[in-house]
């Protein structure tokens, strides 16, 4: 789900910059007030090079095979340091392996890092809206669904969208919505997949290692 | 997975021996100037330019095949797709089938951007070691924390690839879940399960090597403000300084073309 250099315009291209300097600039200023801020780096690195990683693993879906986005949980597992992780995962994907581009690199970044930001608020918001049910594993499983799902379904919509309406020749408003339509109507197999995976990889994650989901609300909170 | 970064950046060429800071710059001008034409008659100079800038870049031709390889395949999808659904202006019919000539310059734009776009870009990161180009980050303005982050990525990414494809193996060998969709479609449910377990188990041990990798840097003095301070910064020599004007001219030249001139 990136775009290559060549279909966005220079404007669109700067204003993903712009919006992904933004974004960042925010996420650092929040991983900054902890008292401890580099102490969470090499966890960020080392957990997104197992993100990286994973995202390659291709998992069966008969009768092909997908691979999953997981910036939803990225931003479950690491809240603001999710932005910056995407960041990075980016720029070592275009730089080794072709996918996205450099002057694509701020909107990439936009499509992917804004949804893991939302799904990590999503998955925290949790805490705030079942207190007395701290514990409970159904609703960990629910609120991680819908943030993995949440997490690929915007980024779906913002790639889409981005690539549509910005075409060089001009589509008539008909044939870019039903366009539109057809390729998220596509993707939502896809989406349920993946909020049904980040389900599934986060009740684990609870089960086996809770710390890991804890450090997050532990260091920074959002 | 090859990982092959650095594969060219040993070689001699007047690319090589540009300075990274003034590389990163000339070549990102170079790639935004590029992303403004929408003018038909600047994609022959824009091609131009970029073969000339390759050729001085002393890069083996087969090195541009291969990257092109991957996002030529994302762009094969809308090639083969917006010259019959977009336009006004019929070039050819055959019953339901019609091409239109606004697609077709889209087509023409597209590519000869994407092309010329990514030649900067591969001229950009196949001449210029990694860990220069970070410090010319880092020295432009780049936070530490992602400047420390994209570093220890890289440094562990090979690590953790390696890890997953033991861990994968040893859930084969123990009989787990085979991923590939020539398996079984039976148990894709205990496959999924099985694979969410995988993964989970590799942020584990990533979460855990983390911990260590964490004490470790600290006993070496991480963290201390001493080592986070502000970093080095070599002049740059007048040679580079030049060619970033010369590539800066450039590339303002196909911004004013765009923007001023009108068309022939």
């Amino acid at each position: 789900m990136h775009i290559p250099d060549g279909i966005l315009p220079a404007q669109i291209c700067i204003g993903g910059y712009a919006l992904t300097g933004l974004t960042a600039w925010f996420s650092l200023k929040q991983i900054n007030r902890t008292p401890n801020p580099s102490e969470g780096v090499p966890r960020a690195a080392l957990l997104t090079a197992a993100f990286f990683a994973a995202s390659l693993l291709r998992i069966p879906l008969p009768p092909a095979s997908v691979h999953f986005v997981l910036n939803g949980l990225l931003g479950v597992v690491l809240g603001y340091y999710a932005f910056p992780a995407i960041l990075v995962g980016l720029c070592l994907q275009a730089i080794m392996f072709g996918h996205g581009g450099l002057s694509t690199f701020g909107v990439n970044a936009v499509i992917m890092g804004i949804p893991a930001l939302v799904a990590a608020a999503l998955f925290r918001s949790r805490d705030r809206l079942f207190p007395a049910q701290a514990h409970a594993r159904w609703l960990t499983g629910v609120f991680a669904f819908l943030a993995g799902a949440c997490g690929v379904g915007l980024a779906a919509l913002l790639f889409y969208s981005l690539v549509i309406l910005n075409l060089p020749a001009e589509l008539n408003a008909q044939a870019e919505q039903a366009a539109l339509t057809t390729l998220l109507v596509a993707h939502v197999p896809l989406t349920l997949l993946e909020g049904i995976f980040t389900a599934l990889l986060v009740l684990f994650l609870e089960k086996v290692k809770p710390e890991l989901l804890n450090q997050r609300r532990k260091t920074h909170v959002l | 997975m090859r990982l092959d970064l650095d594969a060219y950046v040993e070689r001699r060429s007047p690319i090589h021996t540009w300075e990274a800071r003034c590389k990163l710059v000339g070549c990102m001008a170079l790639i935004l100037a590029f992303a403004c034409v929408q003018r038909l008659w600047l994609l022959p100079a824009m091609i131009g330019v970029t073969l000339i800038f390759y050729s001085f870049s002393r890069l083996p031709l087969s090195f541009l095949r291969h990257r092109l390889r991957y996002p030529g395949l994302f762009l094969l999808g809308i090639v083969a797709l917006v010259p019959f659904v977009s336009g006004e202006t019929v070039v050819w019919q055959w019953q339901q089938v019609t091409v239109y000539r606004e697609g077709l310059e889209a087509v023409l734009l597209i590519t000869t951007r994407f092309f010329s776009i990514l030649t900067v870009a591969l001229i950009l990161v196949g001449t210029t070691p990694f860990l220069s180009l970070l410090q010319a980050l880092r020295s432009l303005g780049l936070s530490p924390i992602l400047a420390d982050m994209t570093m220890l990525t890289y440094r562990y990414l090979y690590d953790v690839t390696e890890n997953l494809a033991t861990m994968q193996t040893a859930m084969q060998l123990r009989g787990g879940t085979e991923l590939s969709p020539a398996a079984p479609r039976s148990r894709w449910w205990s496959r999924l399960r099985h694979v969410a377990a995988l993964l989970g188990t590799l942020l584990i041990r990533s979460y855990e090597q983390s911990e260590r990798v964490y004490k470790a840097m600290r006993l070496r003095g991480y963290g201390h403000p001493a080592t986070t301070g502000a970093i080095a910064r070599s002049p740059i020599p007048l040679s580079s300084w030049f060619t970033l004007m010369g590539i800066g001219a450039i590339a303002l030249s196909f911004v004013v073309a765009e923007l001023c001139l009108p068309q022939p």
